[in-house]
């Protein structure tokens, strides 16, 4: 197995509760560690994209930590915009802004927030946009592209913060089939390069092929947290084996 | 007479037209000023209804239930014979005929109770911004505030604007009241027409005719906007 880098985000005993009866998250721990590609699959509800959700803080744990760069992000006094800066994420239904340019959803952050100067946060733009061969659509709205071309946007657009994790959120769920395959083969190509990557899919081939890691989780806890190799070829815990037999 | 001449008899117009054609003026000022000096107001109350601060909250709440419980005509003599009745207002002529010292107190009057109202419509532009762009906006790292005012204000002002005209024509009916100040609007000059002439049905009638010669095509053209507004809301 391959070796990486420093441990990025720790996961320490997450509880996450919608109310007295609904726990998403049921005492999850995780380490992420640089250069992963940790993807996460399970049934509907199983408390997936919780997961994937408190890792930036979208969602708030009940209890536990979530410790990324030294730092408790899941503690009231830390600055979580600082944080989210560092961690690009990307949705199921894209989430571009739609009363903007396709340039203007790519450098709204970098300016605003990091306060990079817009001329080079166009020209940082740019260059990701060629890298996912849509640099001729940068003055295009949203409601002009396909599903795909607005999800590899939305990728470049979180790439544009130059974060040091991708959180995906079910990235292909909400397109058609045809336009997968360009939306993976970007992600595929992001795994490439080393970005560490926390992935919730129900496509089991990316799964295998480029994920390092595989967690399964049902209702609110992580079951198995394996290899690909021994996640889909000996799996041991019966309700991953019936899930499996499902959706392989 | 029989009521149907009664209710047509505008003998009095040769003499009387001036204070319709000045109240229409005078109607159609005040209404689009106390609209937009409400927006401002609104604005702020719905950002403080949608804060997580329990006492803004709170404040902003007790404003609205308020001036949406009373009665306009209670709210603006309170509003002249309260904070006006301490401040002194200069007194100049707008269009050689309306008097600064009551309009100001009128349009004051007008744009408090019309916040109320307008702060509910861009509370309910903003809710109707989809969550998954202040989600995407906030893990990118802007502040809230950034995030409210790149992403969602701007998607949400096409649901406010339609409201906001909406808001304009039930402004020029709520007006009627400022005649009691005596600022010179379509109610006032009807009245004053009633009083000279003892025609209590026609003045009434001439006003209401005037009055939904404005709203009706207004009304219109609103929902033209609104229809227009809807087009192209796709992410």
């Amino acid at each position: 197995m391959a070796t990486f880098g420093k441990e990025l985000i720790h996961v320490n005993h997450v509880t996450k509760k919608f109310n007295a009866q609904i726990t998403a998250l049921d005492d999850c721990s995780l380490t992420i560690r640089q250069g992963e590609v940790v993807v996460i699959v399970g049934p509907s509800g199983s408390g997936k994209s919780t997961m994937l959700r408190t890792l930036n803080l979208l969602e708030v744990p009940t209890t536990g930590e979530v410790i990324f760069d030294g730092v408790n992000i899941a503690d009231k006094s830390v600055n979580i915009d600082l944080h989210r800066q560092k961690m690009g994420m990307v949705f199921q239904h894209f989430n571009l802004f739609p009363h903007m340019t396709i340039m203007d959803n790519l450098i709204l952050a970098p300016t605003k927030v990091k306060g990079m100067e817009e001329q080079a946060a166009r020209a940082l733009a740019m260059g990701l946009l060629e890298t996912v061969g849509l640099a001729d659509r940068a003055d295009a709205y949203p409601i002009q592209l396909s599903g795909g071309q607005k999800q590899r946007i939305a990728i470049v657009r979180a790439l544009c913060m130059e974060p040091e994790v991708m959180l995906f959120d079910e990235p292909t769920s909400a397109l058609d089939p045809e336009m997968v395959g360009e939306v993976l083969e970007v992600m595929r190509e992001l795994a490439r390069k080393g970005m560490t990557m926390v992935v919730v899919t129900h496509e089991m081939g990316f799964a295998r092929e480029v994920g390092t890691r595989v967690l399964f989780m049902d209702q609110g806890k992580i079951l198995v947290d394996e290899d690909p190799e021994t996640f889909f070829t000996k799996p041991e815990n019966p309700r991953l084996k019936d899930f499996l037999s499902k959706v392989l | 007479m029989s009521l149907l001449e009664r209710m047509f008899d505008f003998s009095f117009l040769p003499k009387y037209a001036s204070y319709f054609t000045n109240g229409i003026i005078c109607t159609l000022l005040i209404s689009v000023v106390s609209v937009f000096a409400a927006v401002l107001p609104a604005l702020l109350l719905a950002l403080m209804r949608l804060s997580k601060n329990k006492f803004l909250r709170g404040i902003s709440g007790a404003y609205i239930q308020i001036f949406r419980s009373t009665p306009l005509l209670v709210q603006l003599f309170i509003v002249y014979f309260g904070p006006f009745g301490v401040i002194t207002l200069p007194s100049y002529k707008l269009f050689g005929f309306i008097d600064t010292a009551i309009f100001i107190p009128g349009v004051v009057a007008l744009a408090l109770n019309s916040s109320a109202y307008v702060a509910e419509s861009i509370r309910a532009g903003i809710l109707a911004v989809d969550r998954g762009q202040t989600e995407a906006a906030r893990s990118l790292g802007l502040t809230q505030a950034q995030t409210m005012r790149y992403v969602v204000l701007p998607q949400a002002v096409k649901n406010i604007i339609p409201t906001l005209a909406n808001e304009l024509v039930t402004m020029v009916k709520e007006t009627s009241v400022v005649g009691y100040l005596g600022v010179q609007d379509i109610m006032w000059g009807t009245k004053t027409t009633v009083g000279a002439t003892f025609k209590p049905l026609s003045p009434y009638i001439l006003a209401a005719l005037i009055y939904f010669a404005i709203n009706f095509p207004a009304g219109k053209a609103v929902e033209a906007l609104e229809r227009r507004m809807r087009r192209g809301d796709v992410r």
